[in-house]
This record gives structure tokens, C-alpha cells and sequence, in this order.
């Protein structure tokens, strides 16, 4: 049996490092216990990105989280990206390499979306053997994050959470349990996430990210965009509960407010996961809330779902 | 219906969501008709529907968020060819592109790599190859500034070392220059537009009110150096002696040869004849371009 966590440390409480926020973080003291970088922004840069993070991974733990792996395409690994990550770990010494249970694309074409696998056997054996083989490349455990979701394929056969607790046992990987993408993907496909969180094995969750979403009333996208809302927060608190002390970490991609925003919302973990006052968490499926006031029918404009990850040029 | 192998499903999504036309146009499309022929409105063979959601409204996600994602980088990547060709015309472009060619990187630095080139390609047929550079034109050179100034502000520079100073260049012995050769930053882009397209970059960026259309497009010969500096891209308007002198210089010339090349190839283009600088000009062009940290080192043939 493999180690709990993986081996990989309780790193406390992080924030997911973003272009607007360099100054803060160079320039001051934070409460911020680690931070996750986006890889691919930095595993060619030989420019600022690359100078800025050498500079933070000397005063803050660094984890490394891809967009780009493509663990469920049916094309060949990329293992020119793979050596360039390894690269990179090494030289920030990350403490752990992350990216999603999705395909981004195939036919070597690159949708930069985190697309969906098709859950089932077929998928469960492609994914598990290249897991094998890419923790092998890098000589560690890979992390997998439960990606958000908008559709179900028919011919998926098996849960979400079969899959990855099949996958980890397997292949001895961790979790990167995104409980927003729990809450997402749980009102998107109609299931209960207590339950999600339930039958994933506990002691394979290695990390939990945190992040808001924008409920647009037939589904909900994960945008990234604001502040945990409090069914996450009352989700984080019971996932919190099973696995007793996990680096977690907040995304906000998209309407980045300044860095202490950011901090602040982070810090409200801390509370979080100290006991509940009142009764035990419910368990059912989520109640389907109003869409948010600015929402209409269909996607608005600022509701992409993430990854959007681009870094800005500074010039004359 | 039988599962679909994955690679035969994937085939078909992203031949789906990449159509700019929609869920329903992009499912009968040869593309994805190759790969699983379904029949019009039979969709849910392959996506379930929710109890909210048609299988078409669920798809329709993944193929609205493709586009709205990589517009959103193109648009970041090259705003101010946003704002030259309009946010309409821009992403009706941006589509074609990315339609014509889709990322094939790991990255998204590297999405908007043939943008220029396909914009260039996308133009109408001119007449004459001499015709006097016109709106596609100024489109075409904006977008290759732009570009440049993306690799330049991610690609190799020497911020972490030693740049030659001017004191340097200064202590060179006089009978010592003829062997000089300088060695250029990584950094160091030299690029020839038709219009002073870094003018209009630059008030975009400064947010400032960008003059009329006709007077930003009204076309100029510019030669331009991009370089980086304190992980800022840091451009200079060159003449075209300049220009031809950092290029010898660039390409590993002795500083005496580039001198006489530039002068050389700058003569026999047409235009105003030709001010042959001075050493005291030279001295001043060289102090400014050691300030810009255009060149790391000094090499002496020989020695």
C-alpha cells in the first residue's frame, strides 16, 4: 500500500501564482504558506516569469500544476514537455507535479481546454498506463486533479469517483481534489457530492484546490472568477474532515483582485476546517440556486471555463 | 450503439467544438460524419442530456468556451492590433486563424506564432508589387510587432549578467578597432515595417487616444531595434544606416566592415542620399545602443 499523501507534505495554505500579483509577492511579506505555478507559463520562459518565480521559490514552497499533460488523449505522450517539467521541478525543487484527468487534444492539436474521458474500462486502462509510464519519466508520484465537467458521455460506464479511486489504487498516483470542480461537476450531472467525496480514498488526496464558479441556472461553469462560495466552503469542510490536514490551495483566474483579496480569501480555510457548530453536513444533491444576476441564457461573455492561462507582455 | 474506440470519440468532439459554426453545423460536418455518422438530432447516442440541458446545450459548452479561450489569448497577445482592425473584424480573423491553425503546442505563448503570416496570406490579391502599402499592410506590420514583442519579452536576454558599458567600448585602443567585433544581446530583434506601428502599439498600451485612422496608417519606411531590458521590451527607431550597421554588427561582422556594408547597402536604396556619419555621430549612436544593453561583449580578432 502506498504511503498516505504520497509521501508529498501538508504544505498549509496556498494561492495559485498569477502575472498581477508579482509585485506584492516580491515586495512584501504574506501569509500564504506555498504557491502553484501553471507550468506550461514557465517552462520555456527566459524571461521575467522565469526570473520572478526563481525569486519566489526561494521564500515560498513551489508546486507545479499543468494544463497540458494530457493524460486521457489517445495521442502519444509528449515527452519533450515531460523532460521540460522535470527540468523545471528540479531547479525550483517543486514539491509535487499536478495537471487533470482530461484529454486537451488529439491529432496533435491542442484545444487548451480540459476535456472530458469518456468514463469507463477502455479509458481507465489507457489513462492508467500512461500514468505508469509518465511517473516513471519524472521518478514520482504524479497528482491528478477531478477536472469540472458538461457532459456525459453514453458510453461511460463507470463514476467519477470509481475511476480515480481505481486509477490511484492502480497506479499509486495522488489526488488533487478540486472541491469546486466536485460541486460543479455534481450539479452539472445530477449526482451528490458527499457522496463523491465519501468513496474518494482519502489518504491518496495530496492537495485540494479552492476556487469560485458562475452558476448560470441549467449548469454551472468554473470560472474561476470570485470568491469560494459557501456550499464549497461547506464541501471543503467535510472533504477536510476525512483526510485530516491537506495542502490547500485557491485559484482565482479571471477578474484578478489585488493580492491581499486574494489572501483573505484563502486565510478563510483556516476557519473553515475547525469543527462544525451546528449539525453534521447534509448529504444530497445540491439545491439548484438562482443563475447569477448577470448571467443569461447560454455562456456569458466572461464565463469560460478555465484554464485561461496567458502571460502579459510588459513593453514600451 | 457500440462504445466508440477513444481515439475515434476524441477525433470527433474536437472535430465538434472547433467549428465555429456550432454543436449542430460542426456534428455534420465530414469531420466529425467520418468518425461517428450520426444523424441529425441523434446526439444523445454519444452525450447524455441532463434534465436541464439538451445533449446540443451541454456539447455547446466545450465548443463556445474553445473559441472564447483562444480569442480571449489572441486578443491579449496582440492589443493593439485589437484595436487597429476593431474587436469585430479582429475575432472574425482570430476564428479564420485559429481555423486554419490550431494550436499544436503545449503552450499558449506560442498561439499567435503564424498569426502575422496568416493575415498576410489573407489579404486581397494586389496588382502590383509596388503599390503603396495600404490597411492590410499596417494590419500585417502591427501584428509582427506585436509578435516580436512576445518572444522577445519571454526569450533569452542578460539580465543576470554583465552588459558592456560605454566605459568599456571607450577604453579600446584606437589602432585596436579595426579587429573589434561586438557580440549582440540575445535579445536583440532588428525589424523593418512600412508604418511607425511601434507609435501606434504604444498608445494603445498607454491607453492613450489614438490618433485618426488615416493619420496612423499613412506609411513610412521604419526600421526598428527591439530589445529587452529589466524584462521590459525596449524599442528604438533606427534610419535605415542604423539599421544596416547593427545588422552587419548582429551577424558577427568586424564594427569596420559593418560600417562599410551599411554604407554600402544603404547607398543603393533609393531614397534621400546618404549622411555619412562622422566619429563623433558613431560615438554618440554607440554610447545610446550600450545604454539600450544591445551589446554583451567585445570580441578582438586575434587576441
Amino acid at each position: 500500500m502506498s504511503r498516505p499523501r504520497r509521501g508529498y507534505p501538508d504544505l498549509g495554505l496556498g494561492v495559485g501564482l498569477r502575472t498581477p500579483h508579482y509585485p506584492h509577492l516580491l515586495g512584501q511579506a504574506t501569509r500564504i504558506e506555498w504557491l502553484e505555478i501553471i507550468s506550461e507559463n514557465y517552462i520555456d520562459s527566459q524571461g521575467r516569469p522565469r526570473w520572478v518565480l526563481d525569486q519566489l521559490a526561494e521564500r515560498y514552497p513551489i508546486v507545479m500544476h499543468g494544463v497540458s499533460l494530457s493524460i486521457g488523449s489517445h495521442d502519444p505522450l509528449d515527452f519533450d514537455y515531460l523532460h521540460k517539467l522535470k527540468t523545471l521541478a528540479s531547479a525550483v525543487q517543486a514539491h509535487w507535479i499536478s495537471d487533470h484527468l482530461c484529454w486537451t487534444g488529439v491529432a496533435g492539436i491542442n484545444s487548451h481546454d480540459l476535456l472530458p474521458v469518456p468514463l469507463n474500462e477502455q479509458t481507465l486502462q489507457h489513462v492508467i498506463a500512461r500514468v505508469h509510464t509518465v511517473q516513471d519519466f519524472l521518478e514520482r508520484p504524479l497528482v491528478l486533479e477531478n477536472p469540472s465537467s458538461y457532459v456525459t458521455f453514453a458510453c461511460s460506464t463507470l463514476t467519477e469517483w470509481e475511476f480515480l479511486t481505481r486509477l490511484t489504487e492502480e497506479t499509486g498516483c495522488g489526488l488533487l481534489l478540486d472541491v469546486n470542480n466536485v460541486f460543479v461537476s455534481s450539479v452539472n450531472h445530477e449526482f451528490d457530492p458527499h457522496e463523491y467525496i465519501t468513496h474518494i480514498p482519502a489518504d491518496a488526496i495530496v492537495q485540494f484546490h479552492l476556487a469560485g464558479h458562475t452558476h448560470l441556472g441549467t449548469h454551472v461553469i468554473d470560472t474561476h472568477d470570485g470568491p469560494v462560495v459557501d456550499q464549497v466552503w461547506e464541501l471543503y469542510r467535510f472533504a477536510s474532515q476525512r483526510t485530516r490536514g491537506v495542502s490547500t490551495l485557491l485559484e482565482w483566474d479571471a477578474h484578478i483582485p489585488p493580492f491581499p483579496v486574494v489572501e483573505a480569501e484563502i486565510l478563510k480555510a483556516r476557519n473553515t476546517v475547525k469543527p462544525p457548530r451546528h449539525t453534521a453536513v447534509g448529504r444530497q444533491v445540491p439545491a439548484r440556486p438562482a443563475a447569477d444576476s448577470c448571467a443569461e441564457s447560454g455562456i456569458k461573455s466572461s464565463a469560460v471555463p478555465q484554464p485561461v492561462v496567458l502571460e502579459t507582455v510588459d513593453a514600451e | 450503439m457500440n462504445a466508440p474506440p477513444l481515439d475515434v470519440l476524441q477525433r470527433w468532439m474536437l472535430a465538434v467544438i472547433q467549428n465555429p459554426q456550432g454543436v449542430e453545423p460542426g456534428l455534420a460536418t465530414p469531420r466529425a460524419q467520418q468518425e461517428i455518422p450520426l444523424p441529425p438530432g441523434h446526439l444523445e447516442q454519444v452525450i447524455l442530456p441532463s434534465s436541464l440541458q439538451s445533449s446540443v446545450q451541454r456539447l455547446q459548452v466545450y465548443q463556445q468556451a474553445y473559441f472564447a479561450r483562444l480569442l480571449e489569448c489572441l486578443q491579449a497577445e496582440f492589443p493593439a492590433l485589437c484595436v487597429a482592425a476593431g474587436e469585430e473584424a479582429f475575432r472574425a480573423f482570430a476564428r479564420d486563424y485559429l481555423q486554419a491553425f490550431p494550436s499544436r503546442s503545449y503552450t499558449l505563448t506560442r498561439l499567435g506564432d503564424r498569426f502575422p503570416e496568416f493575415l498576410a496570406s489573407s489579404r486581397p490579391v494586389q496588382h502590383s508589387a509596388s503599390a503603396t502599402p495600404d490597411w492590410t499592410d499596417f494590419l500585417v506590420d502591427l501584428a509582427r510587432l506585436e509578435r516580436c514583442y512576445n518572444q522577445v519579452f519571454d526569450g533569452p536576454g542578460e539580465e543576470q549578467t554583465a552588459r558592456l558599458t560605454g566605459e568599456a567600448l571607450q577604453e579600446i585602443a584606437s589602432d585596436q578597432w579595426p579587429l573589434v567585433r561586438l557580440q549582440t544581446s540575445q535579445a536583440l530583434r532588428l525589424e523593418q515595417f512600412h508604418f511607425p506601428v511601434h507609435r501606434f502599439a504604444t498608445a494603445v498600451r498607454k491607453q492613450q487616444i489614438v490618433k485618426s485612422r488615416e493619420e496612423a496608417i499613412r506609411p513610412q519606411p521604419t526600421w526598428l531595434c527591439i530589445s529587452r531590458a529589466n524584462f521590459i521590451v525596449r524599442r528604438r527607431e533606427l534610419t535605415s544606416l542604423q539599421f544596416a550597421l547593427l545588422s552587419a554588427i548582429q551577424r558577427g561582422e568586424r564594427l569596420i566592415d559593418a560600417l562599410a556594408i551599411a554604407i554600402e547597402t544603404t547607398s543603393e536604396a533609393p531614397g534621400s542620399p546618404l549622411d555619412i556619419p562622422d566619429s563623433a555621430r558613431l560615438t554618440e549612436w554607440f554610447r545610446d545602443w550600450t545604454s539600450l544593453g544591445l551589446f554583451t561583449e567585445i570580441r578582438l580578432d586575434g587576441i
